[in-house]
């Protein structure tokens, strides 16, 4: 083939592609703006455009409950787990600490399936620990949160601050204040990423919080679930619903780039 | 690398630092025994008795006979048949169609951005909110994939009610939904190969065909292991797609093993034969992972 027409050929496979993935979003931006007439329409037809279901959405479902609950977990299951998680990778990277075992089991954690982990804590929380719900799903996200933290951050103490500290530790620091103090601000940026995407695990979260909450308690992905047998197809606020629950992991996005590779492939890759 | 540190064999290792590295790893550890192996444990040892919702309580000790009674029944055999098929079936086609993107986008400089800006999107959406949008586009009457396909002459598909096409449509939603996984990943070892034996391969005059087959594919064996394996250990795990989409049906065309343990919990309320279901996903997923830890040691 001569080099224009691959090149031709690439670019068409890659915008069928990208049209893929972007035209459905599209179309649910389109759904969540028309009135709820027109988003049943067959043919489809764009109409008058505004955003009264997005009011909607917050008059007629809890949905601000819905979004409070869903950050109030996720920010306290991510700041439970982060210092953690964040002593542990230390130890992990300068002292070996806990070995190969102790890191089968860390990876282990976190490919558990959580339908193992949501019955007994489902068991433990009703009859020997009643506590509040909301705090219910916070223990069981923190048990995906530390795990993959952990992991992700392993590598982000290796190399580049290992002088500084050795350097420090002559000039008479502690351990403990070259770790704080050096190793820590230098881990900083993976520091937050991690924090992040753990941020996102708890918030796209769907079965604990599922089986763990009561109606004061539901996060966004378990209202939104319940949506559809609620309101029936009334598709066009829930557009809106689907909209506004995508919008912190989008923001999130760009900034978390340059660490997502790390933290999909578990750090097995750069 | 992660893997590295933690398996090559101990230098030595001052006995105060390594004091401190127990220090540190001890609070982390004690949580992590405290929301991860106590209730893994405890879901053990409620599968060794009859736990009923309507009769809860360790009163009955039966043995192995939730594990006999979970493998004796065929709608649960039928559930991990049924999971072992959709993970095959998913990562086989992401694979395919992710590497052949990656590959694409490997060789191209404009919009390369662009395109990876896009391909990004769905990674990290929620899954309920995918369930949901995949939802209303295949919604029989009024969705528009058979609007769009009506336009073309193609007749309406029942997507997530018709026995036959149900699970080839959540295979479809998840593509979309993880497709991108597979590029990225891929595309990271594709970029971080090296330049040289191309270089030679040319000057001898391989074709891209060979160029692939004798040099891409050997060295980015280790990647791809690595990125099918999490993939699949993923795959096992999934459950929001079918319950916000199929619930399991129509029938039991979509009854992965985490929906069917789940409905087992709470709808047959026998949480003994469920735990019991549930070690054995434990021996299935910690096989995988093992496996997994391996190969990513070969990585590093």
């Amino acid at each position: 083939m001569p080099h224009t027409l691959r090149t031709f050929v690439r670019h068409a496979i890659l915008i069928a592609f990208s049209a893929m993935i972007v035209l459905p979003l599209v179309w649910v931006l389109r759904v969540s703006l028309t009135d709820k007439l027109t988003a049943y329409k067959i043919p489809p037809e764009i109409g008058h455009l505004s955003l009264d279901n997005y009011i909607e959405v917050f008059r007629s479902f809890p949905f601000a409950l819905w979004f409070g609950n869903s950050v109030l977990i996720a920010v306290l299951a991510t700041l439970i787990s982060l210092p953690f998680a964040t002593m542990m990778a230390y130890a992990a990277a300068r002292f070996r600490t806990g070995g190969s075992p102790l890191w089968i089991a860390v990876l282990a954690s976190q490919m558990l399936p959580p339908i193992i982990l949501v019955l007994p804590l489902f068991m433990v929380f009703l009859s020997v620990l009643p506590v509040d719900s909301r705090i219910a799903i916070v223990i069981a996200h923190v048990a995906i949160n530390l795990p993959f933290m952990a992991w992700m951050m392993v590598s982000f103490f290796e190399g580049d601050s290992r002088s500084l500290e050795e350097a420090a530790r002559m000039d008479g620091a502690t351990r403990w204040q070259a770790f704080i103090r050096i190793a820590v601000p230098v881990a900083g940026p993976g520091i937050l990423a991690a924090g992040l995407l753990g941020f996102i695990l708890s918030w796209n979260e769907f079965l604990y919080a599922l089986i763990l909450s009561d109606s004061s308690s539901q996060t966004l992905p378990v209202g939104l679930a319940g949506l559809e047998t609620h309101a029936g197809v009334d598709i066009a606020p829930l557009a809106a619903a689907t909209l506004l629950a995508l919008a912190p992991v989008l923001i999130l996005l760009p900034f978390l780039r340059k660490y997502l590779i790390k933290g999909l492939s578990l750090g097995a890759l750069k | 690398m992660t893997t590295s540190v933690v398996n090559n064999a101990p230098n030595r290792i001052h006995v105060h630092d390594r004091r401190f590295g127990w220090l540190l790893t001890m609070p982390g550890l004690a949580l992590l025994l405290l929301v991860i192996a106590f209730p893994v444990l405890w879901a053990l040892f409620t599968s060794l008795f009859e736990y009923t919702l309507i009769n809860p309580g360790f009163h009955t000790y039966v043995g192995a006979g939730n594990y006999a009674k979970a493998l004796g029944d065929p709608e649960f055999l039928h559930s991990i048949r049924v999971t072992a098929m959709f993970v095959v079936a998913v990562v086989v086609l992401e694979f395919a169609l992710g590497f052949l993107i990656a590959l694409m986008l490997n060789d191209t400089e404009r919009g390369k951005d662009l395109y990876y800006a896009i391909l990004l999107c769905p990674l990290l959406m929620n899954p309920v909110v995918v369930g949901l949008i995949w939802r209303m586009f295949l919604h029989p009457s009024l969705g528009i994939v058979n609007y769009l396909l009506g336009r073309i002459g193609i007749p309406p598909v029942n997507w997530l009610g018709d026995v036959d096409v149900a699970f080839w449509t959540i295979v479809m939603v998840d593509i979309w939904h993880q497709v991108s996984f597979m590029i990225v990943l891929l595309l990271a070892g594709l970029a971080a190969l090296p330049r040289e034996p191309y270089e030679a391969a040319r000057v001898d005059g391989a074709s891209s065909l060979q160029c692939f087959w004798h040099i891409t594919l050997p060295l980015m064996r280790p990647v791809i292991v690595v990125t099918l394996l999490i993939r699949m250990i993923f795959a096992v795990k999934t459950y929001d797609l079918v319950y916000i989409m199929t619930r399991g049906g129509p029938g039991v065309a979509t009854d992965f093993i985490s929906y069917f343990i789940y409905r087992s919990a709470f709808v047959g309320l026998d949480l003994g034969e469920a735990s019991a279901m549930s070690g054995i996903l434990l021996v299935i997923v910690l096989a995988m992972t093992a496996y997994l830890h391996r190969s990513m040691r070969a990585i590093s």
